[in-house]
């Protein structure tokens, strides 16, 4: 960790030496080390200790990016003529908004000191903890525990200057038997709030609970999606429907739907990067402040994230969702999705269901097929039950559904009204935030042998 | 660097580690993406650094910095020894590593252009042009190119004398159509989607591309899926086209063969294998045609190099054979559990990532059709053309893949277009329902740039040479 001053004093000292109409620098540090088990051994264990430093310079309308992973002030300097080389070299882009002007950003307490000093050491005694709950049923555990740090700092020539340091911690477990799996996981910004023991347990519990599974014909049934599976339906969902890029293009399904009724009413969902129940964070790599948006509301399609190039092809403002500038062409994203929470305590859903199966989560989801209609694919994994009568009265082989989200949600019968924070694809700036969701009919088109 | 690297060795060696090597990797890239004739961005990535890898205690430690000083490799070198102590902690049996020569070489990328020489005013100007060309339709709503270079110096020393040098340089190129007519979208790419094709080759392999030959195709089909009827949903006979036939093979072969996999230290992401080690050289994986080899050392081909992150020379090996399951992809760790070496497979994602067992160039070798014949001897069946969805169990049974577009194939001749098409089924049963193969005319390498593996995520650059090919029997047409 470098510390603001000293960061930003070197990044200002080499923007002050910039030739362009504009120039933007976003630093992205970070200290990580994971660790991952298998057999109920650690088979890798890794520390990387690197930098990206991206420069965006722009000549009038004319926009070029470089970046390097060295501090180096010959290193940046070089980095920052070379974007300005492969601006000169560009035509000019009518959609290019220019850089931002100086805001106030939310403060937020993101940093942990605890979870940025846990060691190689501290880490393989927590996976000793996950180890010896599944010793005790005779089954192995597969997974990671992963800590890491890291400083995000954006300054233009405009004058932003924005500095957030973040520590974040995660954890997954999958516990097998011979015939079984069962899954649990954690995130958080503070280690200490992983309680490796219980989520062990849990894991361990799933995987004896689905013991010699039975096989049941694909079909409609009706379904309890647990919080991974619904993060897992609403990452693709978030990616291929909910930003600037798929919206303006019309390949999302939200494009012409605005203001109608798409889920049921009981389906809301959001991103807010501002909720400290979140991995929350201050604002975008423009060093645009995040604000909250409104995807679907009671059901209603509302809207999506905005990033300036977004928002200037669209006629909208920035909602503060702009990923960094090399990758910019895919438009704006959101980092901190929520689906808001209902008022049906969680111990409770699988009691109202007459006969229908509960999903822990889902594998290699694909929400490509049609994304109009938003329809996903995706296989079961890591504890499938059946449940009769208002119980769970065994595992099942995994099943995999091809289901829209849309008709899917329009089913919804009940949300939790806890929520958990579950890791996604982009952890180390945000998570998903979401309840355990009860579905009245969902898809499941085909079956496998496990 | 050597020097400072063989240092390091000689520190490690010093410690009493049972194992070290030392990777430096020097990686650049310049990435160029064009929309409605505009350039939406154009970046160049340079990153540099050392990754370190240690055995100490029968256990593993690996360690990454950007600084290249002496002193901060060192302090590097230090923390993997630590981290690997403290995988000890949880140890069952030593790490031990299947023998291999210390190779003392260098390796680099035959190409005839340097893409990163060439000026830009040629590579936007073919985008833009491409892209002017796909938008003269009112119907199309989006127009998208992109090119994308990557150049790529490794040095490796190990403890056990090793010292290697390759440049790599990788190039790839492509463009895509959105048509819209108020409801629907459609998609159609050339030459492949996701980025078109890539391949260990220079500028050339671009401009071969001839993007304004095939302008007006994917437009007029983008068009045509506004209008196409759903795939029906029903069991026929499928012929897949070579670029899904490339996903194909990554998919159902590719992963499985992967020996970490089936040794389950996947598990915890990508998941295991159904082709596990008592089904080595029993398995009737495909039928008596499938023949299929991962080949590093294919000229010009994405997923070819001369020496793997842990130095072991590039190979050729069988995978299946006459349909049946005969090889693995391998690492020094893994290979000894199957009384074999190394089957050179081990490739990091940069300086700062662990070598993981990665696809190099996995290769369903060319059958004996014409495609026009294999068509012609079809009596109903669909064809499918270019990847759009992809979904597979975590053991790689049950697999989903769409395709872009489909056309009926009725009395030997393509018919009408279907829209969102997909297929389904179990792989050993796919591939024993294989019952004719494309021969050397069709059969074209395509490159995968974004292979994703591992914890942190890996992207591996990596390549199936394929041609299209017939399977019988197949459920098609769930999308809903």
């Amino acid at each position: 960790m470098i510390g603001r001053e000293k960061l930003i004093a070197r990044l200002q000292q080499v923007l002050a030496k910039s030739s362009a109409d504009q120039t933007e620098i976003v630093y992205v540090g970070n200290e990580s080390g994971l660790t991952r088990y298998a057999n109920s051994y650690i088979h890798q264990n890794v520390y990387e200790n690197d930098s990206r430093i991206l420069f965006r310079s722009a000549l009038e309308r004319k926009v070029g990016v470089a970046s390097c992973n060295s501090l180096v002030v010959s290193d940046l300097r070089k980095t920052l003529e070379d974007s300005i080389e492969i601006a000169r070299q560009q035509p000019e882009n009518p959609n290019f908004p220019g850089l931002p002007k100086p805001a106030k950003y939310k403060s937020l307490d993101t940093f942990d000191e605890t979870t940025a000093g846990f060691s190689p050491r501290d880490r393989a005694r927590a996976v000793k903890k996950v180890i010896a709950q599944a010793d005790r049923k005779k089954f192995t555990v597969a997974g990671s525990c992963a800590t890491s740090c890291a400083e995000i700092a954006v300054v233009n020539s405009l004058g932003v200057e924005a500095y957030q340091p973040i520590s974040s911690a995660s954890v997954s477990i999958i516990a097998m038997s011979d015939s079984s799996s069962g899954y649990a996981a954690g995130t958080s910004r503070k280690v200490t709030e992983l309680d490796f023991t219980s989520l062990a347990k849990v894991a361990v519990d799933k995987c004896d609970r689905s013991q010699k599974p039975r096989q049941i014909e694909p079909g409609e049934y009706e379904v309890i999606l647990e919080p991974p599976a619904v993060s897992e339906l609403l990452e693709w969902v978030n990616y291929v429907g909910l930003g600037a890029k798929p919206f303006v293009q019309k390949t999302s399904f939200l494009s012409g739907r605005i203001g109608r009724k798409i889920t049921s009413e009981k389906v809301t969902l959001y991103d807010n990067a501002l909720d400290v129940h979140s991995a929350a964070f201050p604002f975008d790599f423009e060093g645009v402040p995040k604000q909250k948006v409104m995807f679907i509301d009671k059901g209603v399609a509302k809207g999506v994230v905005y990033d300036r190039a977004w928002a200037k092809k669209a006629g909208k403002k920035s909602t503060g969702h702009a990923i960094t500038a090399d990758d910019s062409s895919e438009g704006a994203f959101g980092l901190n999705i929520f689906m808001a929470p209902g008022t049906t305590k969680r111990e409770t859903m699988v009691g109202k269901v007459k006969r229908g199966i509960l999903v822990t989560r889902f594998h290699y989801i694909n929400g490509l097929i049609d994304t109009r209609n938003m329809v996903l694919t995706g296989m079961t994994r890591d504890g499938t039950f059946l449940i009769e009568n208002g119980e769970i009265v065994g595992g099942l082989k995994n099943l995999r559904f091809t289901d829209s989200f849309t008709r899917a949600f329009k089913s919804t019968v009940a949300m939790s009204r806890e929520t958990e924070r579950v890791n996604s694809w982009w952890s180390a700036v945000g998570c998903m935030t979401v309840p355990a969701v009860h579905l009245g009919s969902f898809r499941f088109s085909g079956k496998t042998e496990f | 660097m050597k020097e400072k690297l063989k240092e390091c060795v000689h520190w490690l060696r010093g410690k009493g580690v049972n194992y070290a090597d030392c990777r430096y990797v020097r990686r650049e890239r310049e990435l160029l993406k064009v929309s409605d004739g505009n350039v939406d961005g154009m970046s160049r990535t340079r990153e540099v650094g050392v990754g370190i890898r240690v055995v100490a205690e029968g256990a593993w430690g690996f360690a990454a910095t950007a600084n290249l000083t002496a002193a901060e490799i060192k302090k590097t070198a230090t923390l993997a020894l630590k981290i690997a102590k403290a995988s000890a902690m949880t140890k069952h049996e030593p790490v031990l590593l299947a023998e291999q020569e210390p190779f003392v070489d260098t390796y680099r990328t035959e190409f005839q252009k340097d893409p990163f020489e060439v000026p830009s005013e040629d590579k936007i100007g073919r985008l833009v042009n491409a892209c002017d060309a796909l938008r003269k339709s009112k119907k199309i709503k989006t127009a998208e190119g992109s090119m994308d270079f990557y150049r790529t110096g490794k040095l490796f020393v190990s403890t056990e004398g090793a010292e290697i040098e390759q440049d790599i340089l990788e190039s790839g190129a492509g463009i895509s159509v959105i048509a819209f007519d108020g409801k629907e979208a459609h998609r159609r790419s050339y030459p492949n989607s996701f980025g078109g094709d890539y391949a260990t080759r220079g500028y050339e392999f671009v401009e071969a591309m001839n993007f304004m030959d095939h302008v007006d195709r994917i437009r007029e089909e983008a068009i045509d899926l506004l209008k196409a009827a759903p795939c029906p949903d029903t069991t026929t006979t499928v012929v897949i086209g070579g670029q899904q036939m490339a996903l194909q093979v990554h998919e159902s072969c590719g992963h499985p063969t992967e020996l970490d996999r089936v040794l389950g230290t996947e598990i915890s992401l990508a998941g295991g294998s159904f082709m596990t080690i008592d089904k080595l050289n029993k398995l009737k994986y495909g039928s008596d045609i499938v023949n299929i080899v991962a080949d590093a050392t294919v000229p010009g081909a994405l997923g070819s190099f001369g020496y793997d992150d842990e130095g072991v020379k590039a190979q050729r090996n069988q995978l299946v054979e006459n349909g049946r399951f005969v090889g693995y992809l391998s690492s020094r760790e893994t290979a000894p559990v199957i009384n074999q070496r190394s089957s050179g497979a081990m490739r990091a994602d940069g300086f700062n990532r662990l070598p993981l067992i990665r696809m190099t160039n996995i290769n369903l070798e060319p059958g004996s059709w014409e495609l026009d014949d294999l068509i012609a001897d079809t009596k109903n069946g669909i064809f499918f053309d270019i990847n759009k969805s992809w979904s597979i169990d975590d053991k790689r049974l049950n697999f989903q893949f769409g395709g872009e577009c489909a056309w009926e194939i009725k009395n030997g001749k393509l018919g009408r277009m279907f829209k969102n098409p997909t297929y389904t089924g179990i792989t050993p049963e796919f591939w024993n329902s294989c019952d004719a193969i494309g021969n050397k005319n069709h059969w074209h390498v395509w490159g995968i740039p974004n292979c994703g593996k591992g914890e942190p995520m890996q992207s591996a650059h990596v390549a199936h040479g394929v041609a299209p090919a017939r399977f019988r029997n197949v459920k098609v047409g769930v999308s809903k």
